[in-house]
């Protein structure tokens, strides 16, 4: 064991004797990585709202003005029995002018030039459970379209497309700036790495010529850029939590983005801990490419 | 123990050592001679596989150690206690640690350490001052503790390439006093150096290379 007492002593040593190179290194990789965070962070949030919104998807069936009661009774119990329906309720041309003149009380006179009640009665259908997603919804539209009676179906499908084109573009700028600002992490923790060599080479030939193997003598070297990545990603998540603290703070503020305030979500444990663990990752590949670039070089 | 056969190598065709044939027994106790770059350094890089024979074959305690894999190098070298002109140790590290580093290496225990460091330093007679930083050591005794690590893990050959090369007459007397006594216990010890004061003390082995090739061998004698 006391062999690696020593490996970890090692990698200490070389943290503290470069300790401003140390300290540039998991700064810069904190800054680095909190880009990366900012990103995984709105792409979270958007995800989290569009399954938010996701729940809370209504459709409505707009029924033609000239069905008759029967046939409307009939159809609402079609739509019953499908198990792609959780729960509809109708409304009524009379009940759907009242929502209008409720809403909109200073536009309500508008409607009253055009003499009859324009409005259609209609059910709003909330889909089952397992039925919500995009997908599923535009399917089961689709075939309610066509069926007789039915004047038009409409659900805030532009909105939800658009929150879907948007988190693919998130995504994709995600894992772009991520692999981007990820390479630059591993060389700032590289080029880390490559002092702390540079300085110890007379350590490094000495292991060498008493027997030490590669592994050995680059143990520390990993230990030391695992630290880094694990410092560096740890910092990244604190400036991230101060950041986001303070947006949240600033948005309930705000009277009207208080319902926004309760939806916005930081990263999960779980994330936190995969972020760390990527930093980690990082951190050890920056010392594998800086090692093996001097192993090349010592042979 | 050691063996080279037609051993030849050059670097930018500038021949070093040219078709080197040579035995030496377990045991033996040789005296490598010869001006600076005759080619010493070379032969003993090449004995711990830091250097690989452009042809000819070396074998270290039967192992072929030019066709050894990079892997099983280090294992080699674990057999082989070195001793150089630059001392080469650790300034941060304490007496004790830098003696104890070969043995770190081969994950001995730290009982297995204490022990073996001590009687190592005890040999050399610096256990006294196990303490303190290189730094703070004469030069004679910074030789003396990079012999002490040297032997620490009790090797089958020891190579001291110049060791003597810092020290004053005097210093360099007690050094090869104490290769004497290593290979009394039964190590075979090879001293490259191109101190012809040297060849007085040791009443053995010589041979001497002189731009790589290998003349007849000569005695020394103890002054």
């Amino acid at each position: 064991m006391r062999w690696l007492v020593y490996l970890f002593c090692e990698a200490w040593t070389n943290l503290r004797t470069n300790r401003t190179t140390t300290v540039v290194a998991i700064v810069t990789t904190a800054f680095t990585l909190t880009c990366v965070g900012i990103f995984v962070l709105s792409y979270v949030n958007l995800r989290h709202a569009a399954n938010w919104l996701q729940e809370d998807i209504k459709v409505i069936v707009y029924l033609d003005d000239r069905l008759p009661l029967e046939a409307i009774q009939e159809l609402e119990d079609t739509l019953k029995a499908d198990r792609m329906v959780g729960s509809l309720f109708y409304i009524s041309k009379d009940q759907a002018l009242g929502e209008f003149r409720a809403q909109f009380p200073s536009d309500s006179h508008l409607l009253e030039g055009l003499g009859e009640n324009p409005l259609p009665a209609s059910f709003v259908v909330t889909p089952a459970p397992n039925y919500r997603s995009l997908n599923s919804v535009n399917r089961w539209a689709e075939r309610v379209t066509i069926m007789p009676g039915v004047a038009k179906v409409d659900y805030n499908q532009e909105w939800i497309d658009a929150l879907a084109e948007l988190i693919r573009y998130i995504e994709l700028a995600a894992i772009s700036v991520g692999v981007i600002l990820s390479m630059a992490g591993i060389t700032i923790i590289g080029n880390t790495i490559r002092l702390a060599l540079f300085a110890r080479r007379e350590e490094v030939e000495i292991l060498r010529l008493i027997g030490a193997t590669r592994t050995f003598i680059r143990i520390p070297y990993v230990i030391e850029g695992a630290v880094l990545g694990v410092c560096g990603s740890a910092l990244s998540l604190s400036i991230l939590k101060l950041g986001f603290e303070l947006f949240r703070r600033q948005i309930g503020s705000v009277g009207r983005f208080n319902e926004i305030e309760s939806l916005v979500t930081f990263l999960p444990i779980s994330g936190c801990a995969a972020f760390v663990g990527i930093g980690m990752v990082l951190g050890i590949a920056g010392s594998m490419v800086s090692l093996r670039r001097f192993g090349e070089t010592r042979g | 123990m050691i063996q080279l056969i037609h051993v030849s190598k050059s670097y930018d065709r500038r021949v070093v050592l040219s078709d080197l044939t040579l035995e030496i027994g377990k045991g033996e106790f040789v005296l490598l001679m010869g001006p600076s770059g005759a080619g010493k350094s070379t032969l003993l890089r090449m004995l711990i596989g830091e250097e690989r024979p452009d042809q000819g074959q070396i074998f270290v305690q039967g192992k072929n150690v030019g066709q050894l894999r990079q892997s099983e190098v280090p294992y080699l070298r674990r057999k082989i206690g070195t001793v150089f002109q630059e001392f080469h140790l650790l300034p941060k590290k304490s007496v004790f640690e830098n003696v104890a580093l070969p043995l770190l290496v081969q994950r001995s225990s730290v009982a297995e350490i204490r022990r073996k460091v001590m009687e190592a330093l005890r040999a050399v007679d610096v256990e006294h001052k196990k303490d303190q930083s290189p730094a703070s050591l004469s030069t004679g005794e910074q030789q003396r503790v990079c012999i002490a690590r040297a032997i620490v893990n009790g090797p089958v050959v020891l190579l001291a390439d110049e060791p003597t090369g810092n020290l004053d007459p005097e210093r360099t007397a007690e050094i090869i006093e104490l290769f004497k006594l290593v290979n009394a216990r039964g190590t075979t010890v090879v001293v490259a150096t191109h101190d012809p004061h040297v060849m007085t003390l040791v009443n053995r082995r010589v041979m001497m290379l002189i731009q790589g090739v290998l003349i007849p061998e000569v005695q020394g004698g103890d002054a």
